[in-house]
């Protein structure tokens, strides 16, 4: 008994010092970092965070150039890991960026938890409320009224088409004239088959990026404002048009925002991809070598909108005021112009769209395409759709099921079921 | 009675060499008590602040409620998570996935390995070359190998499918290898088997070099044959060595993830597929953990994960007890 204690005691006080030891050696560096905020002249640093192409790089640039004393670090990441990401961090309090940038799509998600981020209204930004177009401005507010985003884009819907790949297959390749081929999404689908039996080529890249413009047509998504899952109404109706163009062989089965679907622009693997205005810049990105052999057509079925963003401050910044102010100078009409230009992301700012400047912009990479007239026209008369607090994961659910089919792994006839079904099980996760 | 003190006692020390010597002599017990327990410390400490805490961390989370993506639903649950186990489809497909994985890996691996030391165990040419060359896919991290087999793997310009037209298979129809369940696992068990074959055919080379060259020309003089000598009495005694890699290769296969994970076309999903066909139970833990969340109930499935591990490496390390001469 004597020996076990004295045992014990030994190795607890060797334990207790090899500890110190180690702690000892880096307690230091942790208490490096001593920021303190605002005091001017101070060197400050931004973590910017953000997905897809949202025209960082000028935003940077020009804002470190009006600001010496701060600095931009930009971060990026893939559409989910982003939105996943923050949700962590904000739960976790600490990590968060002090600059990020939500979707449309995980917007309501987090407006829902309006007291982890910093309410800009507070930051003197509520000025800027006149400038939105109302539903934009409203869609980031939380019930008490606080403001956690300011706008960046709206998606707009149009149709983006390969002109060469149409000659090709002896369709008509002029803006208008292919608007006409397709009035609905039953004609769209025809004029895939001629498409198809005259190169023995795929027309779309995959049946998810027909469900997803298709489902941003109708006026409900997957859930109505009481947050009830309502696959039977407009989900029906897009699973359907996707079920369709699958069945008449039209789908090269690529996954989207993925390597081979970056391959499959290059390699001529599809001629038309549904894209709202923030695609121009991902088309751009990805396929240099295509400039000049895309152009843009009217959407099937008219109007409709997929994605658009928001720059927020969460609240566990350091740096509150510096991040309103880049929030701020990035949702400046002369930024959300030049991002337009360079990147194509369409402004959710109405008085843009009556801008000289927008309106007289021929979009180079799209054979000259008039961006500037033919997204404003789908986003003033847009209706905006509610995305449930789970509609991420939702659309994620469903369009596995769509892969499926594209697979070979379900029927067209069968899937629908396996799709509800799916949903269902997210909605009551 | 004659047990007389006849040496004589040893002269007194003088005064102040006797605490000297007290000094040293408590000097030299710290030093061959004591010291060994602060010598050994960093490893128990460090093991008791990532090993243990977590363990008994993870076990306290498993029986609660945690919701990163809702703070409002977490709570006491006591054995609520583990109870939803059972009925949960996602976990027993995931178990189910990572078994095959985890045969269709572990098998040929270290069958092929023993065959491949056995080979390296003759006299060579360029000894040493083969014997990093076999090391080197070990040495190649596992994303960077990942994802070149993820390329090799694809359905229009994969390598895979290339051999396979060569043979005749899917010329017209390329097979699409994350669409079912035994083609992509068939795809993650060869990027296993890639990666360690080599790491046990070295550990069984090493420990076939102990075995005495007597036994073999023995053995031969006998009439045993090379296919003989292996079987009986190469593997009976490295018996040690192949028990150690078949407990590693349970844990290791089936704790599976970097592999299923880059394999799907958005790694980001974490599902295994489109309808999870290959989704391992690691992966699964991930995705309902990080993903979705559900911290308390990614916790249960991670100790459901630990049991089943112990309990598989304990009846693997038995069995090849059994196989290998049967002590």
């Amino acid at each position: 008994m004597e020996r076990f204690g004295r045992r014990a005691l030994h190795a607890a006080v060797a334990g207790v010092a090899a500890t110190l030891l180690i702690t000892g050696c880096s307690g230091q560096a942790l208490e490096g970092g001593n920021d303190s905020d605002s005091a001017s002249g101070e060197q400050i640093t931004l973590k910017v965070n953000f997905f897809g192409d949202m025209g960082e790089k000028m935003l940077k640039e020009r804002f470190e150039k009006a600001n010496p004393n701060i600095k931009i670090t930009l971060n990026s990441a893939e559409y989910n890991a982003h939105h996943e990401d923050l949700q962590k961090k904000l739960v976790a309090g600490s990590g968060a960026p002090d600059v990020v940038a939500i979707d449309e799509g995980f917007m309501v998600q987090f407006k829902n938890q309006a007291d982890k981020f910093v309410n800009l209204l507070d930051q003197g930004l509520g000025s800027a409320e006149s400038r939105y177009l109302p539903w934009k401005w409203k869609a980031s507010m939380s019930s008490d009224g606080k403001q956690i985003g300011i706008g960046t884009d709206v998606g707009g819907l149009a149709m983006c088409y390969r002109t060469d790949l149409f000659k090709e297959a002896g369709l008509p390749t002029e803006r208008d004239q292919v608007s006409a081929l397709w009035p609905t999404w039953d004609a769209f689908i025809e004029t895939g088959k001629k498409y198809t039996s005259a190169t023995k080529k795929k027309f779309i890249d995959s049946g998810t990026n027909l469900f997803n413009p298709v489902l941003g047509q109708q006026p409900v998504g997957f859930y109505n404002e009481q947050e009830q899952l309502q696959m039977e109404g407009g989900p029906k109706v897009a699973f359907d048009v996707s079920m369709k163009a699958i069945d008449a062989g039209l789908s090269a089965n690529l996954v989207s925002f993925q390597p081979n679907w970056n391959q499959g622009f290059t390699g001529n693997k599809f001629a038309v991809l549904a894209c709202p205005a923030w695609m121009l810049g991902h088309i751009q990105q990805t396929a240099p070598s295509t400039k000049g052999k895309w152009d843009i057509a009217a959407i099937p079925g008219g109007g409709g909108n997929w994605g658009g963003s928001w720059w927020t401050v969460p609240a566990q910044t350091k740096h509150a005021e510096a991040a309103a102010k880049f929030v701020d100078f990035a949702t400046q009409p002369e930024q959300q112009i030049e991002v337009f230009k360079t990147v194509g992301n369409l402004p959710s700012q109405p008085a843009l769209y009556k801008d000289q400047a927008v309106l007289d912009f021929k979009h180079e990479f799209m054979s000259g395409a008039p961006t500037g007239q033919i997204f404003a026209k789908t986003a003033e008369s847009l209706q905006p759709q509610y995305l449930g607090k789970k509609n991420g994961k939702t659309r994620e659910a469903v369009e596995a099921v769509i892969t499926q089919v594209q697979q070979g792994k379900v029927k067209t006839t069968e899937a629908w079921p396996k799709a509800v079904e799916a949903a269902n099980k997210v909605a009551n996760s | 009675m004659s047990l007389t003190q006849v040496r004589p006692s040893p002269p007194a020390p003088p005064r102040h060499s006797a605490s000297a010597g007290k000094a040293k002599l408590w000097w030299h017990r710290f030093d061959t008590r004591t010291v060994p327990y602060f010598l050994i410390a960093p490893f128990f400490v460090l093991f008791g602040i990532f090993g243990l805490f977590p363990l008994i961390y993870n076990a306290v989370v498993s029986l609660r409620h945690w919701r990163l993506d809702d703070p409002d639903k977490t709570g006491w649950a006591g054995t609520e998570n583990f109870a939803r186990l059972f009925s949960d489809e996602d976990f027993w497909n995931a178990l189910f996935n990572t078994f095959g994985i985890f045969i269709l890996s572990t098998v040929p691996q270290l069958l092929l390995a023993l065959i491949i030391a056995n080979l390296l165990n003759h006299k060579l040419r360029a000894n040493t070359f083969w014997r990093v060359a076999v090391l080197l896919p070990y040495v190649t991290p596992v994303a960077a190998s990942t994802l070149l087999f993820a390329m090799f793997f694809q359905t229009d310009s994969g390598m895979a499918n290339w051999f396979l037209s060569l043979v005749g298979f899917g010329e017209e129809t390329p097979l699409n290898w994350r669409a079912e369940k035994w083609s992509s696992w068939i795809a993650i068990a060869t990027m296993v088997n890639w990666k360690w074959i080599g790491y046990n055919a070295l550990l069984y080379l090493s420990a076939m070099q102990a075995i005495p060259r007597d036994v073999y020309e023995a053995a031969a003089v006998d009439g045993a044959g090379p296919q003989r000598q292996l079987w009986q009495i190469t593997v009976p005694m490295i018996q040690p060595v192949v028990i150690f890699t078949v407990v590693l290769s349970t844990i290791g296969g089936l704790q599976l993830f970097n592999e299923p994970m880059l394999f799907d076309e958005n790694p980001a999903l974490a599902s295994g597929g489109s309808d999870h066909q290959w989704q391992t139970i690691a992966q699964l833990i991930y995705r309902v953990g990080w993903r979705d969340g559900n911290l308390g109930y990614a916790a249960a499935m991670s100790w459901a994960l630990f049991l089943i591990i112990l309990v598989v490496a304990g009846i693997n390390a038995l069995l090849t007890r059994r196989l290998g001469g049967g002590r």
